[in-house]
């Protein structure tokens, strides 16, 4: 190798430095994310179609149960929970699968921001489009007020665990999109392993029978959602283990996606 | 300031960047030359701390990439080689956008000034997606600009543009290697020569070569060869100038002949001229072939292994004579 540089000398001129403030890259990409759900055909047609589907469903609930069975605003946030097989996925897919292939991932990892502070921001802003979705299935608890007395506690329990169940879902199949480029190859592996952590229950029928006390089975159906919301917040029993089981699950998923895109950035 | 040590970036068993080792001075514009896949693209991701390196230095305005890569995400603007950009926002909104990530005050001040330090201010309402590939790329540059950072990589900005576009994004990298320290990636080698105050050539993941285009230039001049042109029978002089002491060795090309000088030290030209004018003939024309960065290029990666460590001794087999 040869250098050839000349020893003439260099004068040292520095560019006029740009007024800083503190920074939260967290929230720029917060802000962004949530902006582009409201701009998107696919988070309105999700929640058209959620709303759609919860108010036919509800309306049929209503008619029948109309005299029969006392009003339960408990319905709408159950129903939101079941469906958020379909519901995260569709919402997630998006996230980091895009980044990745349009190469803007490359851009936003040479900015002063480490990459749990870029997923933090992406997952919240996932959350609160669900939030907002789930906020808005609130009409259903209105009109369950004004035709009975629909019990209070289990209401809010409910809503309470479906806003955690929301979040903890959508936290998981973030991962996908983290893993691969195809958004809908994202968003179909969401799906399956929302469907796998949701039907433990019946894994753990499977594997204790019906009335065993398996330690085993017992073990499975707790790692699944169903156990930590249908048989205690759907019905308005608050267990900090249920509350501590979605946070977990929410921390463990941002983790482990802040781990896949680092390794990524690394092998690149 | 850019300091790169012995860096290695490895991908698996693949070497991708071999152990290089160069620098790019402040306020100037470095050339980073090389074919495709030569391991441009790479060497300026290590740089940016997008991807760490496998072994080596790199010191990025004064910090190491590997150590204090926030420190140096800070002070780097980097323009990846395909423009990523979000197609979906306008020009303005994307450059706020990269402003707040950075913590910038003014945000919406700041965005106008480099869009029109871009040329661009007239567009900052369109969306990304309805400008031509010359503005998108100018965007990008924009977005490098915004937090106004010693240090510019720039991953071969001028690709995909039409000439006229290229023209204007030459200057203004001429213009911002003012006060920036500019690495600046491409393939085409009449460009690093217009554009840089310095080049580093690189192949195969290896430093080839590296100084100002010019003194590179001037390495192989020296003890280059000559090109000779007489108005007699080309046979007779041909053998007068083999004959002349310090030429090892002379040949035809076309109407002219190469001489080739014995050793690099040796400047036979007064000898050869002294010779043809004793034969009675009539001299033309007697001058050091002219040699550009392209010729320096391929000798390099041709000779590759034997000359690198020397570019003078680079002796062109087949070089085709430039106007210079």
């Amino acid at each position: 190798m040869t250098d050839l540089t000349s020893n003439a000398p260099i004068i040292e001129r520095q560019p006029e430095p740009v007024e800083q403030g503190m920074s939260l890259p967290w929230l720029a990409v917060y802000k962004r994310e949530l902006n582009v759900y409201f701009r998107s055909p696919i988070a309105y047609g999700v929640a058209f179609a959620i709303l759609f589907f919860l108010g036919l469903l509800i309306n049929g609930y209503i008619a029948q149960a109309n005299g029969t069975y006392p009003a339960d605003s408990t319905y709408a946030p159950g129903l939101l929970t079941f469906l958020s097989f379909l519901i995260a996925p569709l919402l997630t897919m998006r996230l980091l699968a895009e980044e990745s292939r349009e190469g803007t991932l490359e851009v936003l990892m040479t900015m002063p921001m480490n990459e749990s502070q870029f997923i933090i921001g992406k997952f919240l802003a996932a959350w609160t489009y669900f939030t907002i979705l789930l906020l808005l299935t609130l009409v259903y608890h209105l009109i369950m007020v004004v035709v009975g007395t629909p019990d209070l506690g289990a209401a809010f329990g409910a809503y309470l665990g479906a806003w955690l169940y929301g979040g903890a879902v959508l936290a998981v199949t973030m991962i996908w999109s983290a893993v691969t480029e195809e958004q809908i190859l994202s968003a179909l592996l969401g799906a399956a392993t929302v469907l796998v952590l949701y039907l433990t229950d019946i894994a753990a029928i499977w594997i204790g029978g019906q009335n065993s006390t398996n330690g085993l089975a017992d073990f499975v159906r707790e790692l699944g959602l169903q156990a930590h919301y249908n048989a205690t917040m759907a019905v308005g029993i608050i267990r900090a283990e249920d509350i501590l089981y979605f946070l977990f699950m929410i921390i463990g998923a941002l983790f482990i996606t802040t781990r896949i895109v680092e390794t990524r950035r690394w092998r690149s | 300031m850019i300091e790169v040590e012995n860096l290695v970036k490895k991908y698996g068993e693949v070497t991708a960047v071999k152990g290089i080792t160069f620098t790019a001075p402040s306020s100037q514009v470095t050339g980073f030359l090389g074919p495709n896949g030569a391991g441009k693209t790479t060497t300026m991701r290590m740089l940016t701390g997008f991807t760490p390196p496998t072994s080596g230095n790199a010191i990025v305005a004064g910090y190491d990439v590997f150590d204090n890569s926030l420190e140096v995400r800070r002070r780097v603007g980097y323009l990846p080689e395909n423009v990523p950009l979000y197609r979906d926002m306008t020009a303005r909104g994307y450059l706020m956008y990269v402003a707040e990530i950075r913590g910038i005050k003014h945000r919406r001040q700041r965005a106008d000034d480099v869009l029109d330090r871009v040329g661009l201010i007239d567009r900052a309402e369109s969306r990304i997606r309805t400008l031509s590939k010359g503005m998108k790329q100018r965007v990008g540059l924009a977005s490098a600009l915004v937090h106004n950072p010693p240090v510019l990589i720039l991953d071969e900005p001028t690709i995909g543009l039409d000439p006229l576009q290229v023209l204007e994004l030459r200057s203004l990298v001429s213009e911002l290697g003012r006060d920036h320290t500019v690495l600046f990636s491409t393939h085409i080698l009449s460009e690093a020569e217009q554009v840089c105050d310095k080049v580093v050539i690189i192949n195969q993941g290896q430093i080839m070569a590296q100084g100002a285009p010019l003194d590179l230039r001037n390495s192989l001049q020296e003890g280059g060869r000559l090109i000779v042109r007489v108005d007699a029978p080309s046979q007779a002089v041909l053998a007068a100038i083999q004959n002349v002491p310090g030429v090892r060795h002379a040949e035809m090309n076309d109407d002219a002949i190469i001489a080739t000088p014995t050793d690099t030290s040796t400047d036979p030209r007064a000898e050869i001229a002294r010779t043809i004018v004793d034969k009675g003939w009539n001299l033309l024309e007697l001058r050091p072939l002219a040699v550009n960065l392209e010729e320096i290029f391929l000798e390099l990666t041709r000779h590759q292994g034997v000359v690198a460590e020397n570019v003078s001794e680079a002796a062109p087999t087949e070089v085709k004579e430039i106007v210079s």
